[in-house]
């Protein structure tokens, strides 16, 4: 098994060149060819001369052809050089994208252990009553807080703890400061009525299996049965999930990091876009999609691990 | 001959009407969903027909603009109140329904049901090269971060919105207003084509793929049925219950995406009317508390539209998917 596993991991991660190959060149062409000009982004638009526009598309590469440009840029970048920013010119990318980066990770992995945390044990709940109203009246309650956008959500809950109820600033103070935990509650509100749904499907795939008839009839407690039949391996699934909201982890959310002024990279993907800071753009979607590449991966492997009966045929991709 | 062809072309809308009004006996008879589908339905009729049921015109300033007109609360004469123009809110967000239903139906039509549809056949019933293109290209697509890529294209093609919206104006009978923001709508439907169509396509080839080594398949190519009938006759109708599902699951998703942009100043601008401007008008907490009007009167209607058809997707499954799980 375990060399059929390095095997099938190696494929995997060969398959995902291309994919990566053909994001690059899709951003790279779009953000190109797109009718904006990055000069006007840095010297302010109407503002220069044609000769100072030649010398930074010249300083720039701007000017030479496109899969010229391309082709320099990815040389670049696996030289370990990924680019310039036009807005920050006097900081390295480093500084520009991952330093953002770490702080809405550290904002999401507690956000994620936060919508996880809720998310199951709902679903457990919602699982086992099914039948009675409870059931749908809990779904529902997630389904209706996951339908607010996150726009609309941080006024308003700002406004309760803020400036009604008086518990936290809205001003950011860093991670630690208590501040912030208004905004990672906002982050992990939306995901609870995804995570509660599948659980509440897993429960109930479970609850029918003998193994769990079998727990009740030798007399086990209900709560051994709830928690050591059932919730065990309707848990298994969740693996899909959890797995897949990985490369979320890196992504920041724009509208949360807007709302309470937080430096993290959704602001400062929002920011490129806009300018448009081609370098930046290129780094955050590359980095995402590698991320995303090697969850799925990551998903498939967990998953023949930890459970037998899965085969990783040859004929998946 | 043509009375033959025209006896064929009736034949499967015969068939296929006893098994639509089933899933649709079936859908009402669930509380939870019919709600959902009167609901979407209201929503989708007040957006057609905005000119008709709104009360007043949604650009209207009263002239002269006093204080007491502006920001006004609730009344008789508005019953959501006026934004800070003095504009009937309750019209605003009528023509912001509008905004939102256009855009879902064209998003929807284009890239769930034409490339989706269709490449999602063409890759489960052709297979080979075709399959593997059309499925490695929707790999890449679905690997991409959506909202930041949407972000680059509409902020990067907003720089000619100008140039394209007097051209049209100039040449129709189009306002410049009404010019500019078709010119802001199609930008957004092109930034959101491209990661519309995956799911569906993904969606329909499966089923596809699985129907293509059943009998009937096999019995219509053996008698010399071409191509195209074998693909619309007898493939096309077993991949739409699920291809619906698929579609009702995503209708949310896509309207969040023109919400989005707008509200980022990305979308449709003002002076017409989106979702997205109305709330960014009313959101920060000191406008709430003292113009909770502002961002409820929008984000109310928004958060039910989600709502319903997330419900709706989800009773859809149950119904058209009896094989699922989810729900037993």
């Amino acid at each position: 098994m375990g060399a059929g596993l390095t095997g099938y991991a190696i494929r995997r991660l060969f398959w995902a060149v291309p994919v990566l190959f053909a994001v690059s060149v899709i951003v790279f062409y779009i953000l190109r060819l797109a009718p904006t000009d990055p000069v006007d982004a840095i010297l302010g638009k109407n503002f220069y001369t044609e000769e100072q526009a030649q010398k930074l598309r010249n300083k720039y590469g701007y000017d030479e052809p496109i899969h010229i440009q391309y082709l320099k840029y990815m040389q670049n970048l696996f030289r370990g050089d990924p680019g310039l920013s036009i807005k920050h010119q006097d900081f390295s990318m480093r500084e520009v994208v991952f330093d953002k980066m770490w702080v809405s990770f550290r904002l999401n992995i507690v956000a994620i252990v936060i919508t996880f945390g809720l998310g199951i044990p709902v679903g457990v709940y919602a699982a086992l009553a099914r039948g009675t109203f409870v059931d749908p009246l809990t779904i529902g309650f997630w389904l209706l807080i996951d339908a607010i956008p996150t726009f609309v959500m941080a006024p308003l809950l700002s406004w309760l703890f803020a400036l009604k109820f008086g518990l936290v600033s809205l001003k950011y103070e860093g991670l630690a400061s208590p501040n912030i935990l208004l905004p990672i509650i906002i982050l992990s509100l939306p995901g609870v009525a995804g995570v509660a749904r599948f659980m509440r499907a897993s429960v109930l795939s479970v609850v029918g299996e003998d193994y769990v008839r079998t727990a009740r009839a030798k007399g086990l407690k209900e709560s051994t049965v709830i928690f050591t039949h059932i919730t065990r391996n309707a848990l298994l699934p969740m693996i899909t999930v959890v797995g897949l909201s990985l490369p979320g982890l890196a992504a920041g959310s724009l509208f949360v990091e807007q709302a309470f002024g937080i430096p993290g990279i959704g602001r400062e993907s929002f920011q490129a876009a806009l300018t448009p800071d081609y370098d930046v753009v290129l780094v955050i979607v590359l980095f995402g999609s590698t991320l995303f590449v090697l969850a799925n991966v990551l998903v498939d492997l967990v998953y023949a691990m930890i459970d037998p009966r899965v085969r990783l045929g040859a004929a998946r991709g | 001959m043509p009375e033959a062809i025209s006896a064929q072309l009736q034949q499967p809308v015969a068939a296929a009407k006893p098994r639509r009004f089933r899933a649709l006996r079936l859908l009402v008879r669930k509380k939870v969903a019919s709600v959902a589908l009167v609901i979407i339905v209201a929503f989708y009729f007040v957006g057609l027909f905005a000119p008709l049921v709104a009360p007043n015109d949604p650009n209207a300033q009263p002239r002269p603009l006093a204080a007491e007109l502006r920001n006004a609360g609730p009344s008789g004469d508005h019953w959501l109140g006026t934004d800070a123009l003095g504009r009937d809110l309750l019209s605003r967000v009528i023509y912001a329904a509008r905004t939102t239903v256009l855009f879902t139906i064209v998003v929807a039509l284009t890239g769930g049901l034409i490339i989706g549809l269709v490449l999602g056949l063409l890759a489960g019933y052709r297979g080979g090269w075709v399959d593997t293109a059309i499925m490695r290209v929707g790999e890449v697509l679905s690997s991409m971060p959506t909202l930041i890529l949407m972000l680059a294209i509409t902020a990067a093609f907003r720089s000619r919105i100008n140039d394209a919206a007097f051209s049209i104006a100039d040449n129709t009978s189009l306002s410049t207003d009404d010019a500019r923001a078709l010119v802001q709508f199609l930008i957004i439907v092109g930034a959101a084509l491209p990661f519309a169509w995956v799911g569906q396509a993904r969606i329909v080839r499966s089923q596809a793929l699985s129907i293509r080594e059943s009998a009937f398949v096999e019995a219509a190519e053996s008698i010399g049925a071409n191509t195209w009938r074998v693909v619309f006759r007898h493939i096309l109708p077993g991949t739409l219950p699920l291809f619906w599902v698929g579609l009702s699951g995503g209708m949310a998703g896509i309207a969040l995406a023109e919400v989005s942009l707008s509200f980022l100043g990305l979308g449709i601008d003002p002076p017409a009317a989106s979702f997205g401007t109305l709330i960014a008008d009313g959101a920060g907490p000191r406008a709430f508390q003292n113009n909770p009007h502002l961002l409820l009167a929008p984000a109310i209607p928004v958060a039910v539209f989600f709502l319903a058809w997330n419900l709706l997707g989800d009773a859809l499954v149950d119904i058209l998917e009896p094989r699922s799980s989810r729900n037993h």
